[in-house]
């Protein structure tokens, strides 16, 4: 009897051990999301990003672009912001929401600025809203973060989720439009690489492609294919064109080489995840990419400090650190240099970046409300989209669209 | 289910004979890759019954050593390299590196384990490939090095030598398949016809009385994993060579379809490596093609775990007899 009061006593003993330590936690994210932090030294933005994992070369792109706008903005600004990474490995929700959980807990950070993917966001809005905290994510491009689609919900609450990154949405009728009425074709084939970004963006492509009457043919590959050989095999004979919704340009690039190896010279047409000429510059090919300056003198500064490649898949992500510090400063402003989380979140939808701040080759301000049937409050208005370019013989991307 | 027969039907039809015909070259040379690897797996499982988890890694290291010759060699630009002897010297530097690679794992990760439980040297191999994986991903920087960036080797693809049904076969495809055999017949050769073999095939049988009549079993086994790993290293340029795309994780799945098509064939046979190489290199192209590229790894993994519960000894593999 002894024996089994003395083990009802220990297991009581652990659960209120769990709940204390469950309690505190939740009391220290509350805590922290109500903390204010003084203007005058530097405030901290969290950037959430996949620095190992399979998408560790696209997590590459986006620290260093978030390192540009980190030091861009403390040349330039009296208010001095600094980095802290949090590696999302662009996995399981779990590793996501760990990094959410650190930054929730971490009083020194006031901002975020990422993560990288849409389910990550799914997996995380909990937490971030629990800690005051609306990050501004460069590359999740999913419509039901900020808009709900038929059946699907919103996912995130409105006030607690922005994007510098137009969405699957926008990005899916404007190259449907463009293949049909620029290219005049009619037989297209939509290979999706099993992730969240790239099912989505090739569902809303398919869509909008047999809404023109254009037939469309669907397969498959994954992130940590190679060899291509089955599928280009089963590509029909009156295919005219392929279109690759990936996030892995130097995948795209392979699939070019194994395509035309097999004797098949059928155009490809990558989404904004391919959008890198250091990686996928197969002749002829079209890419749908952000339309930035070339010739702006940060891109060209940023390209000559990594050995000529612009990496122009990580400049949403610069974008998304001068908003969050452009947010930062109007809430010490408005506050008397001392801010708090809240403070910052609210003055994100007031945020305005000119052409030449965003990098994106559009000026950046955030929808209040929903606009047409994809943008909802947290995406980009106004101009905000995706230009089409085709690649040329020596690899160089020329806008077409 | 009726929606994929509904697919595969599809498929069949829309790909037709001449697609057929594609699957099978692609298969074959494919499954060509994976029975190298595959060697590597079924020497080492027959003579020390230990699954080297960490092969696959070393098929990745081989095709990293032939970028890193390319490297020095070449400038990516550059057209005018000899092709043959180019390619002699990718094969030479990378099988010699992996088995390398392949003796000195041997040395440190498995041998102190040899009289451990068997789980012990399973774990040890979980930790080398972790330990190789972590190691390019940090001097790559996670990157993808391709072996086409290089100029010299646009001869391996254009013009194709035959072109049937419209179908071309190009040197790269005759190049993996012809090297695989030969490399293939010059281990049977050695297995069979050597002392070295000989001392190989004694210590598979029973490593204690091998050593009690005279065999050095640590310089036999170190050969073995030296042999295995050269094996890999020779996959891994054919690969570059073949595919291209060479990353930090790339020996991951090869590897374990690699190690599917040893168990298939019959794990301790080199003819039921070659085998089940060729047969998973086909299965998986005509899966992906008719069924679809998201069918792939579930039909290899699922041949697996059939052949695992009905025919574990493989299509070659014999039942072992123990005295008890």
């Amino acid at each position: 009897m002894f024996r089994r009061v003395g083990a009802l006593g220990v297991t009581g003993a652990a659960i209120a051990a769990v709940v204390a330590m469950t309690l505190s936690g939740t009391a220290s994210a509350r805590t922290t999301a109500s903390a204010s932090t003084s203007c005058n030294s530097p405030l901290t933005i969290g950037v959430a990003y996949p620095a190992t994992g399979d998408a560790a070369g696209i997590g590459a792109l986006q620290w260093d672009w978030a390192n540009a706008a980190a030091n861009a903005w403390n040349s330039s600004h009296s208010l001095k912001i600094s980095l802290l990474p949090g590696d999302t490995h662009l996995g399981p929700g779990e590793q996501a929401q760990q990094v959410a959980q650190s930054f929730a807990n971490n009083s020194s950070i006031v901002a975020v600025t990422g993560p990288a993917g849409s389910q990550e966001m799914q997996d995380t809005a909990a937490i971030w809203k629990a800690a005051s905290l609306a990050p501004i994510s460069g590359s999740e491009t999913r419509v039901e973060l900020t808009r709900s689609q038929g059946a699907s919900k919103r996912q995130t609450t409105k006030g607690y989720f922005y994007r510098t990154v137009p969405n699957d949405g926008q990005q899916g009728g404007d190259d449907a439009r463009y293949i049909y009425r620029k290219l005049h074709i009619k037989n297209v084939e939509v290979i999706d690489d099993q992730e969240n970004y790239s099912i989505g963006l090739a569902g809303q492509v398919t869509s909008a492609l047999k809404k023109f009457h254009v037939h469309v043919t669907r397969n498959s590959i994954s992130q940590t294919d190679t060899n291509f050989s089955s599928v280009i095999d089963a590509i029909p004979s009156s295919t005219k064109l392929i279109y690759i919704p990936w996030q892995l340009a130097n995948q795209a690039q392979q699939f070019y080489v194994q395509l035309h190896n097999k004797g098949k010279d059928i155009p490809l047409f990558g989404s904004d995840g391919t959008d890198d000429s250091s990686q996928f510059h197969g002749p002829g090919s079209y890419v749908s990419g952000f339309p930035f300056d070339p010739n702006n003198a940060t891109v060209n500064a940023f390209a000559n400090a990594h050995g000529g490649d612009t990496e122009s898949f990580g400049i949403p992500t610069y974008t998304s650190v001068i908003a969050n510090a452009q947010a930062i400063q109007a809430a010490c402003h408005a506050n008397h240099n001392s801010i708090g989380r809240n403070e910052v979140r609210l003055a994100i939808k007031h945020v305005h970046l000119t052409k030449a701040q965003s990098l994106l080759g559009f000026p950046v301000s955030f929808l209040a409300k929903n606009v047409g049937a994809f943008q909802g409050v947290g995406d980009m208005g106004g101009s905000a989209g995706f230009g089409i370019y085709q690649i040329q013989d020596d690899g160089s991307y020329k806008r077409v669209g | 289910m009726h929606l994929l027969l509904f697919t595969i039907i599809d498929n069949i039809r829309s790909i037709g004979w001449a697609g057929a015909f594609a699957l099978l070259r692609d298969g074959i040379v494919l499954g060509a890759l994976y029975s190298l690897v595959a060697l590597g797996y079924t020497m080492v499982y027959g003579i020390l019954q230990l699954l080297n988890f960490a092969h696959g890694d070393v098929f990745m290291v081989g095709a990293f050593m032939g970028i890193g010759v390319l490297t020095v060699v070449a400038g990516p630009f550059s057209s005018a390299l000899p092709l043959v002897p180019l390619i002699i010297v990718l094969f030479a530097v990378s099988m010699l590196g992996s088995g390398v690679l392949g003796v000195v794992i041997e040395r440190f990760a498995y041998r102190p384990l040899r009289n451990a439980p068997r789980i012990a040297p399973l774990i040890s191999a979980l930790g080398v490939v972790f330990i190789l994986e972590s190691s390019v991903q940090l001097l790559t920087n996670a990157g993808h090095f391709q072996y086409n960036e290089y100029p010299v080797f646009n001869r391996l693809f254009q013009p194709a030598v035959f072109n049937p049904w419209g179908q071309p076969i190009n040197i790269a495809d005759l190049l993996v398949v012809g090297t695989s055999i030969v490399l293939v017949l010059a281990l049977m050769f050695l297995v069979n016809r050597t002392r070295l073999g000989k001392a190989m095939r004694a210590t598979a049988f029973d490593r204690e009385a091998a050593s009690m009549m005279g065999v050095d079993t640590d310089r036999v086994i170190a050969a073995t994993f030296f042999i295995g790993s050269a094996l890999a290293g020779a996959a891994g340029v054919m690969y570059g060579l073949s595919l291209s795309d060479t990353w930090f994780l790339v020996g991951f799945l090869y590897g374990l379809k690699a190690f599917t098509a040893a168990v298939v064939g019959g794990i301790g046979s080199i003819q039921g490596a070659m085998l089940g190489g060729v047969l998973i290199g086909l299965v998986e192209t005509f899966a992906g093609a008719y069924a679809g590229g998201n069918w792939k790894e579930i039909v290899v993994f699922g041949i697996l775990i059939l052949f695992l519960l009905f025919r574990p000894t493989g299509i070659l593999g014999s039942h072992a007899i123990q005295k008890v």
